[in-house]
């Protein structure tokens, strides 16, 4: 018999507490409403961060232990799975805001219509969203506002346009990002500072970050990196209305005779099982987690997990790749780099972005240059690995090397998906998710293009050699999962409305990157942030006087 | 208790000079190994750096897992974590205790001695038998040859798990020549002069704002399209 009390019921159970989930925790109880979290993860605070590199890279303090929590990947159908740790990220309170480093561009119009602007692609499912950019761009002006954020403003020509500029100055520029500018502007192409998820002045109380240079896959120990950890979550924390419990699993998402969630099942850290009741449930922990969360609440009304009548919970899945091209300079005749001095991203550009289709391929992304590592985990292709030809390598390049990479704009492939494990079970005894993934042809076209060209570029800076690094396979190394839970106006082809609602279960709602039609070329976290924000407006003003009180 | 309440003990990897793990032999052993894989040039090596400590202390037990953010103390790991990193260390373990042994025995093959009384010639050619490949040849921009390093992790964790007693012997030399000091390696950051990393002076001052990378970047810089009309609409008062 469990000695603890079963929790109260509340208005809102908020599943996961990263981008999607901490920013719906803000609206909501802001207006009043009473909001649970429950985070599987830790509530880990700036002072458990600093400059470690062992710690947070190579011992994993903030990922998953695969051990503990693994996952599976499979090719295809035909294949066996095997366990893998896909698309490591943070299962903290806060979840990717944490380790990111935090590049925050908005999505471009054409992202809204891709199906309008080029029709039907054979072997995807190329679909227009829902919604439009001119119903997202309030939202994104809010959050670059509340959250804390830099840039310039119209420095990218390729941007929709924009009700307000960034709050903060642009963040200040590295030898690498000189280096990428000086390149770029030699071929002609255009470049500006990278939209960040960071305040450069002091702001909301926050100070600019210290340029320790521990920035991309470190939390930070000040507040200069926005995080919502140090930013919605104090907010809705500040309003008495948000209960967040860290450390709780949720294993189970409950429906009543009515087909209405009625809460969640979850363990906190002992193991104790309890139930959280609420009017309403909103899922958020990532394009892996959700699904498996809906997959795993079987009913008898919902046979198929929930919200799953269509089949289409965890297909369409895409996750981005990271894949870059690296230079190597000639230390005689090149000025150090010093590429591990500020915050990892300092420039970008969005030339490539547009699809141009005497390229050979459809869609592009946005490429920006960075450092190839810390001193532990720097590397690259054909470095020596041991011995005097090693340590003179290091020697040699380890301040005259970088890298300039791109995020796939991946298509979406029904067949590509997230289900249950039939085999693997996680430390608390339940089936992991498992990834089934090939990408489209326009995926590898697309990466082979764009890495030969930053390899152009890398030439064009002085690099006396340039390795690319392509993908065999998409790993999950951007740690954004998309697609999963996908957003459109037909209950046949998805899981979620235009608010982000269940087509199925009135009362739930899937705010993180899950709902994502289609994949965009950019990094996901700021779109997550706006439309839970919309989503949550909507269940203010409509939703929420629909709720009964059984 | 959850990850976040973890509590830190005072104990440093470095309240004793010796193993805490190995047996006097086979820290001599790997100290040896460590040094032909970083070695002594101009520059310190591997040894100079007490690799060999690094690692005697990771394979110690959970207690030199995770430093304290500020350095200061080690946290004591709990629950699923804890079970998780015993395991992993066990099995560190048995790759070091059998890689040991096997040192010696191709050492004793070779030249009829034990690893660590080799000529550093020898204990190369052990190096190479065991890692059955020929010893890196020196990296040239103009050369196709290549080494075996791979490309960066994309700033990605890194998983070890997988790794067999030579590629994790050569990972955790370079963890031990170039993490923090406070995991026992690195002995007075020489590791970073070695390549120029001109890291901070301890994880302290990660955390003050008091070390800075700002030296190092372009300060002051003006954007080209500061005074660009499109800008200028965003401009704030």
């Amino acid at each position: 018999m469990n000695r603890k009390k079963q929790p109260e019921p509340v208005d809102v159970v908020i599943v996961g507490a990263g981008a999607g989930g901490a920013t719906a925790a803000k609206v909501l109880s802001e207006a009043g409403l009473k909001v649970v979290g429950l985070e599987r993860g830790p509530w880990l605070k700036p002072e458990h961060a600093s400059g470690d590199e062992l710690k947070f890279l190579n011992r994993n303090f903030i990922w998953q232990d695969p051990k503990i929590k693994p996952r599976t990947y499979r090719p295809n159908d035909r294949e066996e799975a095997v366990v893998t740790n896909f698309s490591a990220t943070p299962q903290v309170v806060g979840g990717g805001t944490t380790h990111w480093g935090g590049m925050v561009p908005r999505m471009a119009e054409s992202d809204f219509k891709l199906r309008s602007l080029h029709g039907d692609v054979p072997g995807a499912s190329l679909v227009d969203w829902p919604i439009t950019y001119d119903e997202l761009e309030p939202y994104y002006t809010r959050v670059e506002w509340e959250f804390g954020t830099s840039g310039l403003a119209g420095a990218n020509k390729w941007e929709a346009w924009r009700s307000r500029g960034y709050p903060t100055k642009p963040s200040p520029l590295s030898q690498i990002g000189r280096t990428f500018a000086t390149a770029m502007a030699k071929l002609g192409h255009s470049t500006f500072p990278m939209p960040q998820g960071m305040v450069t002045e002091p702001y909301r109380g926050r100070e600019p970050f210290s340029e320790n240079g521990f920035w991309q896959q470190y939390p930070d120990p000040g507040s200069g990196k926005s995080s919502t950890l140090i930013s919605f979550i104090p907010d809705a924390i500040a309003t008495g209305n948000y209960d967040l419990r860290p450390d709780c699993y949720v294993s189970e998402i409950l429906v009543g005779k009515d087909g209405k969630a009625t809460g969640v099942r979850y363990q906190d850290e002992d193991g104790d099982e309890f139930v959280q009741y609420g009017k309403a449930v909103i899922v958020c922990g990532g394009g892996i987690e959700t699904p498996r969360l809906l997959l795993m609440s079987k009913s008898a009304l919902f046979p198929d997990g929930l919200g799953n009548g269509s089949g289409m919970v965890g297909k369409n899945a895409t996750f981005h790749q990271y894949s870059f091209s690296v230079g190597l300079f000639d230390r005689e005749v090149s000025d150090p780099l010093y590429g591990w001095a500020g915050h990892y991203m300092s420039l970008c550009s969005f030339d490539f972005y547009e699809t141009d289709e005497s390229r050979g391929h459809i869609l592009g992304s946005l490429i920006f240059p960075s450092m190839i590592g810390h001193p532990v985990n720097w590397s690259f292709p054909g470095r020596p690995t041991w011995g005097q030809a090693a340590k003179d390598a290091d020697r040699e390049f380890f301040n005259h090397s970088m890298k300039i990479g791109i995020l796939l704009h991946d298509l979406p492939v029904e067949e590509n998906r997230v289900d249950l494990d039939p085999t693997v079970r996680d430390a608390w005894g339940l089936p992991v998710a498992r990834i089934t993934h090939t990408p489209h042809a326009n995926d590898f076209a697309q990466e082979r293009w764009q890495v030969r060209k930053n390899g152009e570029i890398l030439e064009a800076a002085g690099a006396k050699k340039v390795i690319p690094v392509n993908m065999e396979r998409i790993t999950g190394n951007t740690s954004h999962e998309l697609g999963t839970t996908r957003m459109g106006n037909d209950p046949a082809t998805s899981v979620v409305d235009r608010w982000c609602r269940s087509h199925e279960v009135p009362n739930l709602y899937v705010f993180d990157a899950s709902f994502f039609p289609t994949a965009t070329g950019i990094n996901p976290a700021l779109t997550i942030m706006a439309n839970a924000w919309r989503c949550a407006d909507r269940i203010l003003h409509v939703d929420r006087h629909g709720w009964t009180e059984d | 208790m959850g990850q976040a309440e973890w509590v830190t003990v005072p104990i440093s990897t470095r309240d004793v000079d010796g193993p805490i793990f190995f047996t006097a032999h086979e820290w001599d052993t790997i100290e040896a190994a460590t040094a032909r894989i970083i070695p002594t040039d101009h520059h310190p090596g591997a040894r100079e750096a007490h690799v060999v400590r690094f690692i005697d202390r990771m394979l110690a037990g959970t207690q030199f897992i995770f430093p304290a953010a500020d350095g200061v103390g080690w946290l004591r790991m709990e629950g699923l974590e804890e079970r998780a990193w015993q395991e992993r260390i066990e099995q560190r373990r048995r790759f070091y205790r059998e890689g040991i042994v096997e040192l010696d025995r191709l050492g004793q093959e070779r030249a009829g001695a034990p690893f660590v009384e080799l000529s550093e010639a020898d204990q190369d050619a052990v190096l190479e038998q065991l890692s059955r490949a020929e010893k890196p040849a020196v990296y040239s921009l103009d050369a196709d040859d290549v080494g075996l390093g791979g490309a960066p992790a994309g700033n990605q964790p890194v998983n070890e798990d997988f790794l067999e007693f030579f590629p994790l012997l050569v990972l955790n030399t370079r963890q031990g020549f170039y993490g923090d000091p406070v995991y026992g390696g690195n002995e007075n950051r020489i590791g970073w002069g070695v390549i120029g990393f001109d890291g901070p002076p301890s994880l302290a001052a990660t955390m003050d704002g008091s070390y800075t990378t700002r030296t190092y970047m372009v300060e002051g810089a003006e954007w080209p399209y500061d005074q660009h009309p499109e800008v200028l609409r965003y401009r704030r008062p």
